[in-house]
């Protein structure tokens, strides 16, 4: 029932790209954050991409952890996007307002159609 | 955040008690979703059940009980006259209402303005269509309820 959590990471076309599996809980908060500081040491990389395929369940420590990734990404003046979100749990980025600051894809290779802007 | 009645002791489904330890909300949230599998939620509904179920579990751990392995939080799953409702009750009534936590803002949040955490009584809100509280004592009793949707079809047995 329980699906730990763990994360890897590579480089592409100035992406860094995060593959997420397993449940998006308070246990995800070191892997992830370590894995962004580790992708993110010496690159130039201006986005960041959360890849939610093989996520099944986001909780709401779990939701604290991508503002906190979020907010780090910012600070860093990299973008987020993320794609292979559920029905489900892309209607809670909507709400929680995740999605107004996260560029939601359909399919990791998606461009956004209006790329947002380097936050400042 | 309404106040209602409360459901018939004969409109009880099944009702049980799970440690107060962290994960344990994944076995309240498998248990419930079975309980009310033949009662006419949609798959979509029912995803929103689950994750409000989740949290009010997670929040009777950590805050109601605050992880005393030995105080069980009580789970009570109910037909309802449009749907079902599930009670969750915990130890830690007397406490703030909820009602008086600040509302999470993602502006202030990304700010560091706020915590990042907090989303918890947010998501359920949001999930359910109905959610009240009730305090009796240190008995804190957080209600949930979710109406059958008009195109769901089924009924419930």
């Amino acid at each position: 029932m329980i699906k730990p959590f763990a994360v890897s990471g590579h480089r592409e076309a100035g992406s860094l790209v995060l593959h997420l599996v397993g449940d998006v809980d308070a246990n995800a908060f070191d892997p992830l954050l370590g894995a962004y500081a580790k992708g993110t040491v010496g690159t130039s990389a201006d986005e960041v991409v959360l890849d939610f395929t093989r996520v099944g369940y986001i909780n709401s420590s779990g939701i604290a952890m991508i503002v906190s990734l979020l907010g780090r990404a910012r600070a860093d003046h990299r973008r987020v996007a993320a794609y292979g979100l559920s029905d489900h749990y892309r209607q809670i980025f909507e709400i929680t307002r995740l999605s107004d600051f996260i560029d939601i894809r359909e399919r990791p290779e998606e461009a956004a159609a209006e790329p947002r802007p380097r936050p400042s | 955040m309404v106040t209602q009645r409360q459901p018939r002791r004969d409109d009880l489904l099944t009702s049980f008690e799970v440690a107060s330890q962290p994960g344990n909300e994944r076995v309240v949230l498998a248990r419930v979703a079975d309980a009310v599998a033949a009662f006419g939620l949609d798959g979509r509904q029912t995803r929103r059940l689950e994750t409000a179920v989740a949290e009010a579990a997670m929040n009777a751990i950590e805050h109601g009980n605050r992880e005393a392995a030995t105080v069980p939080v009580e789970v009570e799953v109910f037909r309802s006259d449009g749907g079902v409702v599930v009670a969750i009750t915990d130890q830690g009534g007397g406490g703030p209402s909820p009602a008086d936590l600040p509302e999470p803002d993602l502006d202030l949040k990304l700010a560091g303005e706020q915590t990042p955490r907090g989303w918890g009584l947010f998501l359920i809100r949001h999930m359910v269509d109905s959610l009240w509280v009730t305090d009796h004592g240190p008995r804190h009793t957080v209600w949930l309820e979710m109406e059958v949707s008009p195109t769901s079809g089924a009924e419930g047995p």
